[in-house]
């Protein structure tokens, strides 16, 4: 057996450009509570010049400078996202070009609505722990869409996650344990050709985020032995900032336990990378022998549970590249004009 | 479909734009930036190639464009500078963003970054490169 896979590099991206929410409210006469009743202040938008793409590139170099470790060793490159610029064409082979690491590698692009990167993270500790892969990258990212005037343009934002899984001995994460649970449940999804999802309004929360991120996490619980009391962080799935303070009380989990992880009312929901921000946030501060409880969701609908613990390297990469908090900091805010141009909302008559 | 640029010469031009990939003259040292096969500096064709991608680099100077040429009119306005490489010292034209015109100076440190530049329609290839921009952290 060898020893359990873990993180060995992490790095997140958001982008520079934040739109207070009041904006949405004032072009399309929501209450004026919406934004408190989210939990979210302001969301992070990419510009006009970014993608998916782009995101995952500097989230993925800002994990490569803390793995430290030749990209050509990489040997898969996943790329979670619902914002894929090109409908065919990998996105994971513009990225692995891009990163250093062609040619010798798997990439490829997976889908599972805000949970794909969640399940390359499965798929890459079963390709590390059986040697298939000395490394494996795995990106979150997504450039979220959402129809100007539903309600979900509050939240859908931009920012990308990257996680190098390697070696327990090389890690700074060590990934104890997981548990997936998924069903066939219709909470949100977006048809082919479609600019913008549906969803199904009331039907996102009890029967699709609470239900399987419960789920999931009792399972791990269940497996393991472990409690809420093993944990010294937990981070869900944030498509709000108030969803996660939700399930962790149903959990057992105090509140201050979750707000370390909570990124999403400074940026919105950023899909792929919602509950990985949260969790590269954690790294960023995280000491020797703390545990983390990890679980994202996506709709359609899934969620996983990781039992992670922190090892004595988290502290000499903490350093090594750009913080969450580096990313939040520096921001510009615009106002509704300047997000309806850099997200292409605008129409020309020609 | 018309492609209005050339999609194998995308291709071949990748690692220029994706990884600053340069030509460094084993003659008299300089660096080339885009590689070509002789050195523009001395004439030699003794060059080996190398990799700008992990360096910082120092604004030299910059113009701001209002009116682009077609394809680019989403993303005015547009600031095109030349950076020198503060490690190998090459000089390369590029875009600078996330930065309003007011915020540069001469002399400020860039650094790398991957941007979506240029799309080829609406159904055509979309370019993907290189620009600058101010520091996440300031050195």
């Amino acid at each position: 057996m060898v020893d359990k896979p873990g993180i060995v590099g992490w790095g997140s991206y958001i982008p520079l450009n934040r739109l207070p929410l009041d904006e949405i409210t004032r072009v399309w006469g929501f209450q004026p509570e919406m934004p408190s009743s989210l939990n979210v202040r302001e969301k992070a938008v990419a510009g006009r010049d970014e993608d998916s793409v782009t995101m995952g590139w500097e989230a993925a170099r800002n994990a490569l400078r803390r793995a430290g470790i030749d990209p050509s060793l990489i040997g898969a490159v996943w790329f979670g996202t619902e914002s894929k610029p090109y409908a065919v064409k990998p996105s994971a082979t513009i990225l692995a070009e891009a990163l250093g690491i062609t040619p010798v590698t798997m990439a490829s692009d997976m889908e599972f609505a805000c949970r794909a990167a969640s399940e390359a993270l499965r798929i890459s500790l079963a390709a590390v722990s059986s040697g298939l892969v000395r490394y494996a990258l795995v990106i979150g990212s997504d450039t979220a869409q959402a129809n100007p005037g539903d309600v979900l343009e509050y939240t859908a934002a931009s920012a990308a996650t990257a996680l190098i899984v390697g070696p327990g001995s090389e890690a700074a994460a060590v990934i104890e344990d997981s548990y997936t649970y998924v069903t066939d449940t219709p909470d949100f999804w977006r048809r082919a050709h479609q600019p913008y999802p549906l969803h199904g309004e009331g039907f996102t929360g009890a029967p699709a985020y609470f239900h399987h991120i419960v789920s999931a996490v009792k399972g791990l619980f269940e497996k393991t032995g472990l409690g809420p009391e093993d944990f010294t962080y937990a981070v869900f799935h944030q498509p709000n900032g108030t969803f996660p303070l939700r399930v962790a009380k149903m959990l057992g989990f105090p509140k201050e336990k979750v707000l370390p992880g909570l990124v999403t009312p400074y940026i919105g929901n950023s899909y792929n990378s919602s509950a990985l921000i949260g969790l590269s946030r954690i790294l960023d501060i995280a000491n020797p022998g703390d545990t983390i409880l990890l679980a994202p969701f996506g709709s359609g609908a899934g969620s996983d549970a990781y039992a992670i613990r922190v090892t004595e390297k988290v502290l000499e990469k903490q350093t090594l590249a750009p913080t969450v908090d580096d990313y939040l900091e520096r921001k510009k805010k615009i106002d509704y004009a300047l997000y309806a141009k850099h997200r292409g909302l605008i129409k020309r008559i020609r | 479909m018309p492609m209005n640029y050339s999609v194998p010469r995308a291709w071949r031009e990748r690692k220029k734009y994706y990884r600053l990939e340069a030509a460094r003259c084993l003659s008299c040292g300089r660096v080339n930036y885009p590689p070509g096969p002789v050195c523009r500096y001395c004439g030699s064709d003794k060059l080996e190639k190398i990799e700008l991608i992990d360096e910082k680099a120092r604004l030299i100077t910059w113009t701001v464009i209002h009116v682009p040429v077609e394809g680019y009119e989403e993303h005015r306005p547009l600031i095109i500078g030349i950076v020198e490489t503060l490690d190998t010292k090459a000089r390369l034209l590029t875009r600078i963003v996330d930065a309003e015109p007011s915020e540069l100076s001469r002399g400020m440190i860039l650094e790398p970054v991957l941007r979506r530049i240029r799309e080829d329609g609406e159904a055509g290839l979309i370019h993907y490169a290189i620009t600058y921009r101010p520091p996440i952290k300031q050195v």
